[in-house]
């Protein structure tokens, strides 16, 4: 009852605290998802459990690791994308010592120059799990990378591998006008934007 | 035998008995096997939307009819070559068309379906020859975009060749009825030719109704198929107008032709056979034509059903009367007023034969009713204002004998055709301009046109859904809003323009609306291809693509002739940024329809993004010779050229744009664009402040000027925009842009 005290206390605290999930994935309107033409890959996975269970809009499916951690889930785009927000499933009461507990996500051009951008600890997660990737500084609201890592540092009660349900990237929607620099937002302009 | 098997087979079909029509024509072809009963078993199965039986029934026969029946059931399967092979074959390129207009309209929609444009046009153009008041031959060359004027279509010649067609078939007694019919008679088109002099004024224009209503039944038909609304539905609901005008006449028609078929039994089969007629509708007429003919004893045998006839005429007329005027008014209404009127008729016989005869007049009008929308409502409210004229003199003729009056109403009659003629034209005249120009895209001249429609007119589902597609195209949304949602509201079931009305309200961002609108479509018919595109603009609005391109793509699935579904899952791709795809789509409908310039414009933005900009300008300027009159369209050629780094040429296209249409910001913002890639920053910010005051609150204007300021290192007005642009509250993408 104590310890649950102090992860709710501790999950409060914003930032430097530990995520908690939420049931619903919540994210904004002018975010779209964007790793379906990505290549998807993971450093080791149990027969059954492979890496299209955290593609399959299934939260039934995971992926279960099968090897020395850190274990990572490795997403390369052709080319590069602005990527604004990870959403992870995952969820504590039915994974237990499976359940990720520090995540560190790396950008970079490939694997030989990967660079951590984000470490987060979980705190006995269920549900979905952001993980915003902007820095602080308005100009870092994107990264633009041609690769994301993302790097299962340790798991809930010392587990050696991990399960992950589902895993999402987002990042901001193309401007539906080509060749423009901003994207418009009254009503007169977005009458006469487009033809259907 | 076969006499009575042929009538209850036609009697079957017409009243939608169809599988007892199979069963009776199996049988009567088993018993007497010849091609006109062949042919009868053909027309039942394409009633019963068993093209391939009919395919397998008619394989090789050579008659006329028989091959313009092949011909339609190759259609229905989509065996394009085989049926042009039919209608036109390769080794005798003398053989005759079968089937007049109807056989080149035909043969003109497949031509189109195959791509050969100019080829389909001739037919066309030939088909309207042919027949004057095939309006769907007129209507395929204006989306061809080659349609001549109406003026010269449906003009005076026109109006008198018609004429002389009617004066040449001789008038008989029983002008009773005639007078009416002569109004209805005034539809006809030319392939009546066979008609025997000794006929019946009534039956001749009884036929001449018939016949009329049979070439605009063929080719709806195949308009169906090519504008993809479900098959069983083409021969469905009749028009209560129709049974408006019918009532008035034939009870003792059909008596007539009960009585002569009891009496006479050879030679009607034999006068069948040489009529060739495809239609059951039509072939029936034309049998009694042929009856009339040999009977001229009929008359006598009928004087006892004459007092009879006229005391329901009494009766009829003044129902009638009320009824039509009352139908006039109406508009598209499809109530049940047939039956209305057949209660009122005394004998049971006559009641059948009323009830019949209006299904039989139905059947053509509601074939016509049901693919062009209110269209051919529109005709036959034509028909009721002519009737409600001519019903008093109906009534008025009830106490006069025949004989006596024959001259008089002969010459009545003719002065009635002319006027019906040239009333009918001058209708044609109105709407196939109005159509002919929106085509064109000339849409103010278009509206014009449409509003000198007659008040009923006006209020008909096709028409009003024209004007929506006029405004549609002018972008003025709120407009097109109201007149689609009349048209709807006025004929919930005329689904044609219903994927533009879709389409208005993603614009307007109605959602609701919209998903409302979707649902009522799915409803109202679950395989019409427009219900499914306005389901995928509800998904669209709302910005998930996947499910809005699944919709699209059931739409194609369901006619893969309709060009705008394609259109529609092209711009779902390229929202996908499936570049691919989505060009794939562009290019099928531009296959379907080459004049479909959304698809060139689709094509364009695809290739823009791209950065393909030389093939950008040209699909632009391709989509722009279309439609000359979009400023939407002048503005994106402007950009295009604008990347290709022609900026002269560019500021011109912004300047057109502009002019041709005051309300739209978007070509001065682009014009501001340019002039600060050209670094004419002054002029730039002077077309940006002419901007603020049409559109105070866009976000991209300030942050635009908030960047030519920082140009100009004008530091503290930057500021100031970019905080005006954040206000209005971007999306994530500009925040990133704007904070600096």
């Amino acid at each position: 009852m104590e310890s649950d005290a102090e992860e709710a206390a501790a999950a409060g605290a914003p930032g430097a605290g530990r995520l908690k999930g939420s049931p619903e994935l919540t994210v904004d309107a002018d975010m779209r998802e964007m790793a379906k033409t990505a290549a998807w890959s993971v450093s080791s996975c149990k027969a059954g459990n492979g890496v299209a269970a955290l593609r399959d809009d299934n939260l039934d499916t995971y992926w279960q690791s099968d090897g020395a951690q850190p274990h990572l889930v490795s997403i390369q785009f052709q080319k590069k994308v602005q990527l604004q927000l990870v959403v992870l499933y995952v969820d504590f009461k039915l994974d237990e010592s499976y359940t990720p507990s520090k995540i560190s996500i790396r950008a970079g051009d490939g694997f030989h120059n990967l660079k951590e951008i984000k470490t987060v600890e979980l705190a006995k997660p269920v549900g979905w799990v952001h993980i915003s990737l902007s820095g602080a500084d308005p100009l870092e609201t994107f990264i633009h990378t041609f690769m994301l890592q993302i790097a299962i540092l340790s798991n809930h009660l010392n587990g050696r591998d991990t399960h992950i349900r589902q895993i999402k990237i987002y990042g901001p929607r193309p401007n539906p006008v080509p060749a423009q620099p901003f994207h418009f937002t009254s009503r007169e302009f977005m009458t006469y934007s487009t033809i259907r | 035998m076969e006499t009575l098997m042929v009538d209850r087979v036609h009697s079957s079909l017409r009243l939608f008995m169809h599988r007892n029509a199979i069963f009776l024509c199996e049988r009567l072809c088993a018993q007497f096997p010849s091609e006109t009963n062949v042919q009868l078993l053909a027309t039942c199965y394409l009633h019963n939307n068993q093209p391939y039986a009919a395919y397998h029934v008619l394989k090789g026969k050579k008659l006329p009819e028989s091959r313009y029946l092949f011909a339609t059931s190759c259609f229905r399967m989509n065996l394009l070559r085989e049926a042009e092979e039919t209608l036109c074959p390769v080794n005798e390129p003398n053989m005759e068309v079968p089937s007049g207009a109807t056989g080149h309209y035909l043969l003109g929609v497949i031509y189109r379906c195959t791509g050969r444009i100019s080829a389909a046009a001739e037919q066309f153009t030939q088909a309207l020859t042919l027949d004057p008041l095939l309006w769907a031959a007129y209507e395929e060359l204006c989306i061809l975009g080659i349609a001549e004027d109406t003026d010269e279509c449906f003009s005076e010649s026109t109006a008198l060749r018609l004429q002389q067609e009617h004066t040449s078939t001789p008038t008989l007694v029983k002008s009773n009825f005639a007078n009416e019919n002569r109004v209805l008679s005034s539809r006809v088109s030319a392939s009546l030719g066979d008609i025997s002099p000794k006929q019946i004024k009534q039956l001749h224009a009884n036929n001449i109704a018939e016949v009329s209503g049979y070439p605009h039944v063929r080719p709806t038909a195949l308009h169906v198929q090519n504008s993809s609304t479900s098959n069983v539905a083409q021969f469905d609901t009749p028009s209560p107008t129709a049974a408006q005008t019918s009532s008035i006449m034939p009870p003792p028609l059909f008596r007539n032709v009960h009585v002569y078929q009891n009496t006479i039994s050879g030679d009607a089969p034999t006068k069948q056979k040489a009529n060739g007629v495809n239609q059951p509708l039509r072939r029936k007429y034309m049998d009694e034509a042929r009856l009339k003919k040999v009977s001229g004893r009929l008359f006598n045998c009928d004087s006892t059903s004459i007092p009879r006839r006229s005391v329901r005429l009494k009766d009829t007329a003044t129902n009638s009367n009320s009824n039509t005027s009352q139908f006039g008014g109406n508009g598209t209404g499809h109530s049940s007023g047939k039956l209305r009127v057949n209660s009122s008729t005394p004998s049971k016989l006559c009641s059948t034969a009323i009830r019949s005869v209006q299904v039989r007049k139905g059947k053509p009008r509601a074939t016509e009713n049901f693919d062009e929308g209110s269209r051919y409502e529109v005709i036959d409210e034509m028909w009721t204002d002519n009737i409600s004229g001519t019903s008093s003199s109906v009534s008025t003729a009830d106490g006069r004998s025949f004989e006596q009056d024959k001259a008089e109403r002969i010459l009545l009659q003719d002065s009635k055709l002319a006027l019906g003629i040239r009333e009918l034209l001058g209708l044609f005249r109105t709407l196939g301009e109005g159509f002919r120009l929106s085509c064109l895209f000339k849409c103010q001249e278009a509206l014009e046109v449409y509003r000198k429609l007659p008040e009923s007119q006006f209020n008909t589902g096709w028409v009003l859904c024209q004007v929506g597609k006029a405004y549609f195209e002018l972008v003025d949304y709120l407009e097109a809003d109201r007149y689609f949602e009349l048209a709807h509201r006025l004929s919930p079931c005329t689904l044609d323009g219903m994927d533009i009305y879709s389409t208005v309200l993603y614009h307007l961002n109605e959602e609701m609306r919209l998903s409302y609108l979707a649902q009522e479509l799915i409803s109202i018919d679950r395989l019409s291809p427009q219900a499914w595109c306005a389901v995928g603009n509800c998904f669209a609005l709302r910005k998930d693509h996947e499910t809005a391109l699944k919709n699209f793509q059931r739409s194609v699935q369901l006619d893969s002739r309709f060009a705008y579904a394609h259109t529609l899952c092209g711009h779902e791709y390229s929202a996908l940024e499936d570049y691919e795809n989505s060009i794939k789509f562009y290019r099928c409908a531009l296959q379907v329809d080459e004049r479909h310039y959304n698809a060139w414009y689709g094509l364009g933005v695809v290739y823009l993004r791209q950065e393909k900009f030389e093939f950008a300008e040209h699909h632009f300027r391709r989509a722009f010779q279309i439609n000359p009159r979009s400023s939407v369209l002048m503005c994106y050629l402007g950009m295009a050229l604008h990347s290709l780094k022609r900026n002269e040429e560019a500021l011109e296209m912004m300047e057109k744009a502009i002019a041709a249409d005051k309300k739209n910001p978007l070509p001065k913002y682009q014009k501001a664009l340019i002039l600060l890639g050209l670094q004419k920053y002054q002029e730039a910010l002077d077309e940006l402040e002419r901007l603020k005051e049409i559109a105070r609150h866009e976000s991209s204007m300030y942050a635009l000027m908030g960047k030519i300021y920082k140009q100009l290192n004008i530091l503290d007005k930057a500021v100031f925009c970019f905080g005006i642009a954040l206000d209005l509250k971007p999306p994530a993408a500009d925040l990133a842009i704007i904070k600096w």
